[in-house]
């Protein structure tokens, strides 16, 4: 029998097996434990990623229904990173000085290659991610996920919320056209708001936040080259920061709140697993097997079992991606059909009129018409406090995770839509139609309507309105459905006239095609 | 999770084509590299690229030689599509001052519609091509233009002497002769750019007596200093934009600036014009303008009807033709005076800063058609617009034999408070001699009418007020109005003119009234009234003269 020679490799030979097994080691170094082919290895795959890891390694079932998220908060993280990816190309060739600025967004418009449809998938994924905040705050309030323990993580969500809305609003004035000066015009006067208040009690001359928060925000009593440069660094630097701050513990916080939210009868009613999701505890741990000593409080699976989990590799991540590539395309139709807005170079001595905020704000603007300090200042602080003690007034638990809280709610919110819709439209007609205070009685004291103006008027009906819910349903969370119900409705009214049906000076048009002059 | 796998594959799939069209609009879409590819050098097939021409300083990047290859810098001899064409050749260098700079229209864009400015948002778009000369006016004043008379005067005097035979303007005359030679003299057509040699006729003259031969034998002959002082002017403004000068010299014809100011000179009733020719077409009002929504449209239109175009514009109906509209038309496009770079200020506008030249020229018979001729008519015989007070007339012997100069002088100094007239002595005005330039013309004008002068002092009459009130209410108040306040006829409680005008202008006007004009002399009796007595019209005199001191 012949043992072959073990021959000693030529250094050569080591240097090409090397070579050859370059690609496998590379791999291999990256993704230390292997393919995520058995549960070990998709446990590791998920947590030994620094970008995975904040995922449990295993989702429940109930988490990947449709319906449960629609996928809205991950929508929006997709268009976030939509616009981050476009607006760090697009900040290649843009010049933030004014005149120099508009003529790099026609650069980026006509010579830039794929300038164009960079920009136009900037400007939708940054619309798109507005909707998709509003939305997915919307699913996040409707299935009572504020409710304890995650009421931090609601006022996380707050904060984000506003950033997006800064982020959108501080690059609506880069491109330095008409569109972008008048609207941050209207957008520094309504910072100035509060002078409404302080003229009126004639103390603006030592006591001006109004005119301190518009200089703050100019950085000189005009929309300038300061104003310019503000919004550049706020808009591609500090907000984006913040952003993505708050997201990392928006995030964390989803898992240390104990996951995201299901019902508490979600396994009984999910149809009977599949093969491949198959438990990994076949019974209810009685403890916890982490950090016990140091973390307050118990892990999710304690006390629950047999769960009802998949691997969130790959269940969950390709319901991410779908998302992703669902948000990106949307996006990137958008951006074929229409093109990004660029009218005509900035011109402080031409208003546009009507010179128009972002369309988000137009509702806001819509009640600035009535009282710029209400309007501006007032009703959003009242509604951003509102939301921020939403999960600190309602304390029930019943129909956590359910959409509208179960039975019963859908109705409830049926009304509120009834009434939200209604009372805004018919306050809506009245001042169209009729007038308000000042038409009525030329004398009247700015103050009064600074105090009684349709915004308010709108704002107690609605709270008079919830607290009535409150008292019928005997529940909290009726009337906290019904109040958001009510803004919300409240919210696209106003937003849908300002938006179509207000022409120059602020009045009322059925349509741009009656405007004077056009 | 099936779902999800599906929704990922289809979204992927979905980004990726859409991905992939909007790689081919970038590459396949652009009309300028077709008419690239489409084009010949004489070195073969072009370089396919975004070409452009940069001037920081004008603050331009111009695309439009990336389909207009032939006008980019360096290219020649480029054939293809009707596009590619050279620039006609030009006082400027395109590659130095580039396209939008006197085209107008959008340098940075790189498509059709962009780029000539006809879409939304594009404040400034090309000056159509029949208007293309307005261009100039983005840089240049061009002084000293006569009106329509003076032009005309000093072409046909040009012609007349038949300096075409031997010169070339505009494309006209320079005879070749056959087999080679001829147009003896040269082009023209610019020399009021650079100036022409001042001695030119003393030249021509020598010349002359010196040939022994034609062409200088005999066809050069004596010419009268009234003709060369025409020939003169006309040759300053061959600056090659002969239509833009028409249209100056035709604007000098109308006594716009009675009204309106351009360049800081003019009246205060109509809006300022320095920049009209910039007006954004998305600011203007086309709904009862016919044709395309461009600026030139909107003037024509305006011109014709001033009313129809802009609700309640106080500007009359000035009767215009077609030709006259056109030429307006043109000269309102041109008034887009921009900063300039110091380095690019040319010497008409630096002369207009520095030294307050002004754009029409400064004899009597222009600044009278510039200025006056808009109320007082061309003839200075007055004019009369629907819907307001007629203009005096004030080249009639009856005004001009009892005006004094120096009367004439003050109301153009001072105006007439509250009414039409403005003064002209401000900033905005006439300098002194101006004024009286404008005074001895209009002397011209009424057929060389000096003053009739008599020994009386400037205030003698002593009649009865309270009998020139009667008088005055039962004769002059129905179109002076009750307080004088002026109606059909000219206000009397002017203080203005109360203070400048003497006895006699009044006594003589009353008496023997005005040619031509509603004003009948009363000491002649008329169907509807009887004939007033010399003391009567001093009583009147006497009580009109108390509203000199009264509120």
């Amino acid at each position: 029998m012949n043992t072959p020679m073990i021959e000693p490799r030529s250094a050569l030979q080591v240097f090409r097996d090397n070579l050859l097994a370059a690609p496998r080691r590379l791999r291999d170094a990256m993704f230390r434990s292997g393919k995520p082919t058995t549960d070990r290895t998709r446990s590791t795959f998920v947590f030994g990623n620094v970008f995975l890891h904040l995922h449990s390694v295993r989702t429940h079932r109930w988490n990947l229904r449709w319906t449960t998220t629609m996928g809205l908060g991950i929508a929006t993280t997709a268009a976030f990173l939509i616009t981050l990816v476009t607006g760090v190309l697009l900040m290649f060739y843009y010049k933030p000085y004014p005149d120099a600025a508009y003529d790099s967004i026609k650069d980026i418009h006509f010579v830039v290659p794929t300038g164009r449809f960079i920009r136009n998938i900037h400007r939708w994924a940054a619309n798109v991610m507005v909707v998709a905040v509003i939305l997915h705050m919307a699913r996040t309030f409707y299935t009572a996920a504020y409710r304890r323990p995650r009421e931090f993580n609601w006022l996380i969500g707050m904060g984000l919320f506003v950033i997006t809305l800064g982020l959108s609003f501080t690059g609506y004035l880069l491109p330095w056209d008409q569109l972008a000066y008048w609207a941050i015009t209207i957008g520094a006067n309504i910072a100035q708001s509060p002078r409404e208040v302080t003229d009126a009690l004639n103390m603006t001359e030592w006591f001006d936040p109004g005119g301190f928060q518009r200089l703050l925000l100019l950085g000189s009593d005009i929309v300038g080259d300061e104003a310019l440069i503000r919004f550049y660094l706020l808009h591609v630097m500090i907000l984006p920061l913040a952003l993505v701050a708050l997201m990392a513990v928006h995030f964390w916080r989803i898992r240390k709140d104990g996951g995201m939210v299901r019902p508490a009868d979600a396994d009984g009613r999910l149809e009977s697993r599949k093969e491949e999701t198959y438990p990994v505890f076949t019974e209810a741990p009685k403890k916890t097997y982490q950090l016990a000593a140091i973390v307050k409080g118990k892990t999710s699976v304690v006390n629950r079992g047999p769960e009802n989990t998949v691997p969130s590799m790959p269940h969950l991540f390709y319901a991410e991606l779908a998302v992703l590539m669902l948000t990106t395309l949307i996006c990137i139709g958008l951006s074929l059909l229409s093109d990004a807005p660029l009218k005509e170079l900035a011109n402080p001595a031409v208003p546009e009129n009507p010179a128009k905020a972002p369309w988000y704000f137009l509702g806001l603007q819509e009640m600035v018409a009535f009282s710029a300090f209400m309007g501006g200042i007032g009703i959003p602080s009242i509604v951003i406090i509102g939301l921020g003690l939403i999960p600190f007034l309602d304390r029930e638990e019943q129909g956590t995770g359910e959409w509208f809280g179960g039975a019963g709610g859908w109705p409830l919110v049926k009304q509120a839509m009834v009434v939200g819709f209604g009372a805004s439209i018919l306050i809506e007609a009245l001042v169209i139609r009729f007038g308000w205070l000042r038409e009525w009685f030329p004398a009247v004291p700015q103050l009064v309507i600074t105090a009684i103006n349709p915004g308010t008027v709108l704002t107690l009906v609605y709270a008079l309105y919830s607290v009535w819910l409150v008292r019928r349903y005997n529940s909290t969370r009726a009337g906290a459905l019904g109040l958001f119900t009510v803004f919300l409705c409240g919210f696209v009214v106003l937003t849908i006239i300002g938006t179509y049906f207000r022409g120059p000076n602020w009045e009322f048009f059925w349509s741009p095609a009656d405007w004077p002059g056009h | 999770m099936n779902k999800n796998k599906h929704l990922l594959l289809w979204s992927s799939l979905g980004v990726f084509l859409l991905l992939f069209v909007a790689a081919g609009q970038e590459e396949f879409g652009k009309e300028w590299r077709s008419i690239q590819k489409a084009s010949r050098s004489s070195e073969g097939a072009l370089d396919v690229r975004l070409r452009q021409i940069v001037n920081p300083t004008l603050g331009i990047s111009d695309r439009c030689v990336s389909c207009h290859v032939g006008m980019a810098p360096g290219e020649s001899g480029i054939t293809g599509a009707a596009v590619t064409a050279a620039h006609k050749n030009v006082v400027h260098q395109t590659a130095d001052y580039g396209c939008t700079t006197c085209h107008g229209g959008q340098g940075r864009a790189t498509e059709k519609a962009d780029a000539h400015g006809t879409v939304h948002f594009w404040p400034q778009p090309m000056l159509p091509m029949k208007y293309s000369q307005a261009g100039c006016g983005t840089c240049h004043s061009s002084l000293n233009v006569p009106n329509l008379a003076g032009l005309e005067k000093g072409r046909s005097a040009f012609e007349r002497l038949d300096c075409l035979a031997c010169h070339r303007v505009e494309g006209r005359g320079g005879t070749i002769r056959p087999g080679g030679g001829g147009m003896e003299g040269p082009d023209l057509s610019h020399v009021g750019v650079k100036g022409y040699v001042a001695n030119w006729y003393d030249a021509h003259v020598q010349r002359h007596e010196q040939a022994a031969e034609l062409p200088w034998k005999n066809s050069f002959g004596a010419i009268s200093e009234a003709d060369r002082a025409a020939l003169s002017d006309y040759l300053a403004t061959r600056v090659g934009a002969s239509k833009l000068i028409e249209a100056k010299a035709q604007f000098n014809s109308l006594g716009c600036l009675g009204c309106h100011k351009v360049s800081g000179v003019g009246g205060d009733a109509g809006p300022d014009l320095s920049r009209a020719g910039e007006k954004d077409p998305g600011q203007a009002n086309f709904t009862h303008v016919p044709g395309a929504p461009i600026l030139s449209n909107w003037l024509g239109e305006h011109f014709r009807s001033p009313l129809g175009i802009v609700p309640g514009s106080q500007m009359p109906m000035m009767g215009l033709n077609e030709k006259q509209i056109d030429l307006l038309t043109m000269y309102v496009l041109s008034l887009r005076r921009r900063e300039l770079p110091g380095a690019y200020l040319p010497k008409d506008r630096v002369s207009a800063l520095r030294f307050g030249a002004r754009e029409f020229a400064t004899d009597g018979a222009t600044i009278f058609s510039a200025i006056c001729a808009g109320c007082h008519g061309a003839d200075g015989k007055g004019a009369r617009y629907p819907g307001i007070p007629p203009f005096p007339n004030i080249a009639g012997p009856d005004f001009l034999q009892v005006a004094s100069d120096e009367f004439i002088t003050e109301t153009i100094k001072q105006g007439r408070p509250g009414r039409k007239m403005p003064s002209w002595s401000s900033e905005a005005g006439l300098k002194p001699e101006e004024i009286a330039r404008v005074v001895a013309y209009l002397r011209q004008l009424g057929g060389n009418t000096a003053l009739v002068t008599d020994t009386n002092p400037p205030r003698w009459v002593k009649g009865n007020a309270a009998e020139g009130v009667k008088l005055f209410a039962a004769n002059c108040s129905g179109c002076h109005g009750a307080k004088g306040e002026g109606g059909e006829g000219p206000a009397l409680n002017n203080k203005v003119l109360l203070s400048t005008a003497n006895d006699r202008f009044f006594v003589e006007t009353i008496g023997k009234g005005r040619r031509g004009t509603a004003m009948k002399g009363f000491l002649e009796p008329s169907p509807v009234r009887r004939a007033l007595t010399q003391a009567e019209i001093e009583s009147i005199i006497t009580f009109i003269r108390n509203w000199e001191t009264k509120k």
